[in-house]
């Protein structure tokens, strides 16, 4: 059996197809602004790159910012479904899941088949979100793909206090100003983002083995820095950005 | 030479200071919240009386309070959840506003710090029946803190509390006066630093200190800044103390406040004569009152310009925490009365996390042109 | 999510509630005798939600409440506009957008209605919350009326003597600012039918609520909170009674047709917090697309939740207790239990709790209720931020996913 999940996120779209349990390819674009396009791009991309028809799919699930715009998609079910379902196919033993995406960060706690047991969202300031990142890169002239790894070299991280995305802006530019280094301001940053989610994800209470999911957990400086204010290690997949998709693919098989 | 290094160690960090005071001398501490707190009955128990404010990064209290909540009950319930007033041996919670009334129950529910006591006292103040009540809540209040310390409290521990009292607000009430008349004497972080000393310290030992302080005043050092724009400020609590050096720098010079943590703390003296806990409670109802407590229309706005006068000063800046509700819903009322009087006033929202100090400064440099 | 919203408009009209057209009529006439109550000669007070508005029946004073106005006006989707506009008058965003919104209101007689009708006096308890305090304060200035405050102090854990003998005082205190503000005495034989009318009332919509317990529950909390505005506003009269014996009525042959809020109601959920009033259809359609219906919630059941503490013999001097032991005057534990009360009453499968902004007192100690909640029940509650009145601090497509994945979650299980 042959199923697909499709992710339509803010930024970015992923496709995952599933053979009888296994994973079978992957595929991501950017969104651009028409999330329906999308919908139909990575689509098409994934099913070029593994040789597949589309008569042979036997279920599709849309997940993601964008997923009601997926018309070709059987049923659509919410990211935090989907993130919990595909962590759990990364490896079963993970009982919490933290994902940071474009706009918004959940928390997830889920039981050992993999379902939602609770789950909180961070989803009124981009404070907690890939966003703030994006405006801290742009602002501090780095590379959002360094960025994490810079994080790391800081000797003495700076203290970012606003909780507000555009006022933390103000603030870095203040401390770049007052010839505050760099890799320390990065480092604030990222405590900044660690806080803000580490308080989300302990008003839900984390059980280990914790995973981070999405995006943003390519960058390490955001996973260490979790990993120091929740005081938990997390695991990080290769696949993560593509969890939610693997997700939607999997509940497609019970459709 | 002066003592204001005590002064402001104790006010940087009070928990230390009471941990210390703890390990060294066993003394019995009781948290509080408010400065509707009978404190004199605290004292009377034999126990320390030690507010509580609350500071720092919020990450255990989210499980609890929501955002829209000020920073002064998030911040008290971190502190509390953390471990760090596990020096307590009981806490008290007088009626005050919505957010203290609930972080009351959270706390009770989630927090072990010894007893827990409610002292809700009337909002109303200004009526026969609320005055009864006010003196049978401090009355119930002295029971319950007797049972929580197991203690008796004789009417001799009150009086000579209330003694106490009298004399720690009279040697405050002058030391603002004497900076009020010469502000270069007292710098105004100096000011703030003495006062919140004074809710923590171990009151026999501030009494000391205070009356050290008070002399060396009158020495005739002249020290600290020239003078600049003089302003009033007025709000709730204000736990901030580089504000002030904001508004130094930025030109002005602090003359007076209204704030709940400045001279509403020391206003008002208590007769010996009578019923002992009548006057107390006498003390509470006359006070210039807080906004969460209603004592007729106009008696804020007219209480703040009485001091914007008697202190000769130029305008009114308004510290607010953001989220006060009750000092927010009177803001518009103070302002149009003060714009009546022909006095200028600016209002800042504050929170834990210091307003980025750009910001504040370029405000309060703009305001102080202005006057 | 793909459903079949397309019902025929029969089955439509066959599950509307009848009553809600007398509602209408009954409030159109209230509020119409409201404003025209210059001519009529009779006296209008301004009075709290959780106010003793049995003694203002008794005097023949016309009760309005600026509540009542501000949920009208989040119906009406009024009021980011009038809180916008009490910001330009120096007014926090972060206060309570009733307050916010009838402060506005007043200079410009804004709202669904043109305005409230002006005050003669103004009865401000502070059972609910202390904004009200500062709310009347406000308006105190702005009409320069009379204000009288009953302060009904706060059982955190118990409703003490000195409580009870101050509040029962200020009750004595309320009937003379009354008598003196209308020029005449009060007459106590007819406190007496009022007070027993109003306990009729309360009665008789406590058990319009307890219908809801049938499955599948005849009216939703949707249902309630627009036949909430009764009891709330006209508790001591006869017109009360009457119309709660026709919903009553209506709810039970309801049950015995089969017609229920939700077509095909397969979840029961609770409610907790104030409305969201300009989303109370779009939540209601939602959670019935999930074939969910909320069958029960705090509010509504807050205006009969008194009932064991009056006495309907002695109605003038029970009600110091029943005025001060209302749901949001008591401890956060006392809440989560009364929440689980009504868990196992209604048979909820899970809770959908309003992080309201603007309620303090009703929002803060949620987190607490909800823990308390999923640990002795074991069943999954929601957390929706928002406003009751301010539209801003309502955020529509974040919401629904969080609603679609409490769904999932109650699905799976």
């Amino acid at each position: 059996m042959i199923t697909l999940g499709i992710d339509v996120g803010s930024i970015t779209a992923k496709a995952a197809l599933v053979k009888d349990g296994k994973l079978l390819s992957t595929a991501v674009i950017v969104t651009g602004y028409n999330s329906k396009n999308a919908g139909d791009t990575v689509f098409e991309k994934i099913l070029s790159e593994a040789g597949i028809k589309r008569s042979e799919i036997e279920g599709i699930v849309a997940t993601g910012y964008g997923r009601n715009s997926v018309s070709f998609a059987g049923k659509s079910i919410t990211e935090i479904t989907c993130h919990a379902a595909g962590a759990h196919f990364l490896n079963p033993a993970v009982r919490s899941v933290i994902d940071i995406g474009g706009q918004d960060s959940k928390a997830i706690v889920m039981d050992e088949a993999g379902k939602v047991k609770d789950f909180a969202m961070n989803d009124k300031c981009a404070a907690g979100t890939g966003r703030f990142l994006e405006v801290m890169a742009r602002a501090l002239e780095v590379d959002i793909n360094d960025f994490g790894s810079m994080s790391l070299k800081a000797d003495n991280p700076a203290k970012i206090s606003s909780l507000c995305t555009v006022f933390a802006e103000s603030e870095v530019i203040s401390l770049i100003a007052k010839g505050e280094k760099r890799k320390n301001i990065i480092a604030g940053i990222h405590e900044s983002i660690g806080s803000r989610v580490a308080a989300m994800a302990g008003r839900l209470g984390l059980t280990s083995p914790v995973m981070m999911t999405g995006g943003v957990a390519k960058n390490i400086g955001v996973v260490k820095a979790l990993e120091g204010k929740t005081g938990k290690s997390i695991e990080v997949s290769e696949m993560a950005q593509l969890t939610g998709a693997i997700g939607a693919a999997l509940i497609a098989m019970t459709i | 030479m002066n003592n204001l290094a005590l002064f402001h160690g104790t006010a940087k960090s009070p928990n230390e200071y009471a941990r210390e005071l703890k390990k060294e001398t066993g003394k019995k501490i009781v948290g509080y919240f408010c400065s509707y707190t009978p404190e004199e009955i605290i004292l009377a128990a034999g126990a320390l009386p030690f507010r509580i404010f609350g500071r720092g990064d919020i990450s255990l209290a989210d499980a609890h309070l929501q955002a829209y909540s000020c920073s002064l009950v998030r911040g008290a319930l971190e502190d509390a959840l953390s471990g760090s007033l596990d020096f307590l041996d009981g806490v008290v919670f007088p009626h005050t506003c919505d957010s203290i009334q609930r972080l009351s129950d959270i706390w009770r529910i989630n927090v072990k710090t010894g007893f827990h006591i409610d002292v809700v006292l009337p909002v109303k103040l200004d009526t026969k029946s609320s005055g009864e009540y006010m003196a049978d809540v401090l009355r119930k209040f002295q029971r319950d803190i007797e049972n929580g310390l197991g203690v008796v409290i004789s009417e001799d521990d009150l009086k000579s509390s209330v003694i106490k009292y009298n004399r720690i607000r009279s040697y405050l009430w002058n030391i603002y006066r004497i900076r009020s008349e010469n502000p270069a004497l007292i710098g105004s972080g100096d000011l703030h630093a003495i006062v919140k000393a004074s809710m923590v310290m171990e009151r026999d030992l501030l009494l000391d200190e205070l009356s050290v302080f008070a002399g060396s005043l009158h020495g005739g050092n002249v020290a600290g800044k020239p003078a600049g724009k003089r302003v009033v400020l007025s709000g709730g609590v204000c736990n901030l103390p580089d504000i002030y050096s904001f508004i130094e720098d930025s030109g002005g010079t602090v003359v007076g406040d209204d704030f709940c943590t400045g001279s509403r703390y020391f206003e008002g003296e208590i007769s010996l004569k009578g019923d002992i806990v009548e006057s107390i409670a006498k003390r509470y109802r006359e006070r210039i009152n807080c906004p969460a407590k209603h004592s007729g229309l106009l008696t804020r706005g007219e209480h703040i310009i009485k001091i914007v006068k008697e202190s000769g000063a130029k305008g009114v800046i308004f510290l607010f925490l953001k989220f006060c509700d009750p000092h927010s819903f009177d803001y518009p009322y103070l302002k149009d009365m003060l714009d009546r009087e022909g006095i200028p006033s600016m209002l800042f929202e504050i929170e834990e996390q210091l307003p980025s100090e750009g910001q504040f400064k370029t405000r309060c440099e703009a305001f102080l042109e202005m006057l | 999510m793909i459903t079949d919203g397309q019902t025929p408009d029969q089955e439509k009209e066959k599950r509307k509630i009848k009553s809600v057209k007398k509602m209408k009529e009954i409030m159109t006439n209230y509020y119409l005798e409201a404003k025209t109550a210059e001519q009529t000669g009779k006296k209008i007070a301004w009075i709290t939600s959780g106010g003793p508005v049995e003694p203002l029946i008794v005097m023949d004073i016309i009760p309005v409440y600026p509540e009542n106005h501000g949920a009208m006006i989040g119906a009406s989707k009024m009021g980011v506009d009038l809180c916008e506009k009490s910001e330009q008058m120096g007014y926090s965003r972060d206060l309570c957008s009733y307050a916010r919104a009838d402060i506005a209101c007043a200079p410009v007689n804004g709202g669904p209605i043109g305005g409230l009708p002006r005050p003669d006096m103004l009865v401000c308890c502070n059972n609910i919350c202390g904004t009200v305090l500062k709310w009347y304060e406000v308006q105190a200035r702005y009409f320069k009326v009379p204000l009288f405050i009953l302060d009904t102090p706060f059982c955190h854990t118990e409703f003490s003597d000195e409580a009870r003998k101050y509040v029962r005082k200020q009750v004595d205190e309320y009937i003379q600012f009354l008598e003196m503000v209308c020029g005449k005495k009060c007459d106590f034989d007819r406190m007496a039918e009022v007070g027993k009318l109003s306990v009729r009332g309360q009665r008789l919509w406590q058990e319009v609520l307890d219908t809801a317990a049938y499955k599948p529950a005849p009216l939703s909390a949707f249902d309630a909170f627009f036949h909430l505005a009764l009891i709330v506003t006209l508790r001591g009269t006869q017109t009360v009674i009457d119309y709660y014996t026709g919903l009553l009525e209506e709810m039970k042959e309801r049950i015995a047709s089969g017609i229920s809020a939700v077509p095909n109601e397969k979840y029961r959920l609770l409610w907790d917090n104030l409305p969201v009033w300009y989303k109370t259809k779009w939540l209601s359609e939602k959670f019935a697309a999930h074939d969910a219906c909320l069958v029960a919630d705090t509010y509504t059941s807050a205006w009969c939740g008194s009932l064991k503490y009056i006495d309907e013999n002695d109605f003038l001097g029970t009600m110091a207790e029943g005025y001060s032991r209302i749901y949001l005057n008591i401890g956060v534990d006392e809440m989560a239990e009364t929440v689980i009360e009504m868990v196992d009453k209604y048979d909820a499968d899970g809770v959908v709790m309003h992080s309201n902004r603007s309620c303090k007192p009703y929002s803060l100690g949620q987190y607490d209720i909800q823990r308390i909640v999923q640990e002795k029940r074991k069943i999954p509650t929601l957390m929706i931020e928002a406003d009751m009145v301010d539209e801003r601090s309502f955020s529509e497509s974040q919401i629904e996913t969080r609603i679609d994945a409490f769904m999932e979650v109650l699905k799976a299980r």
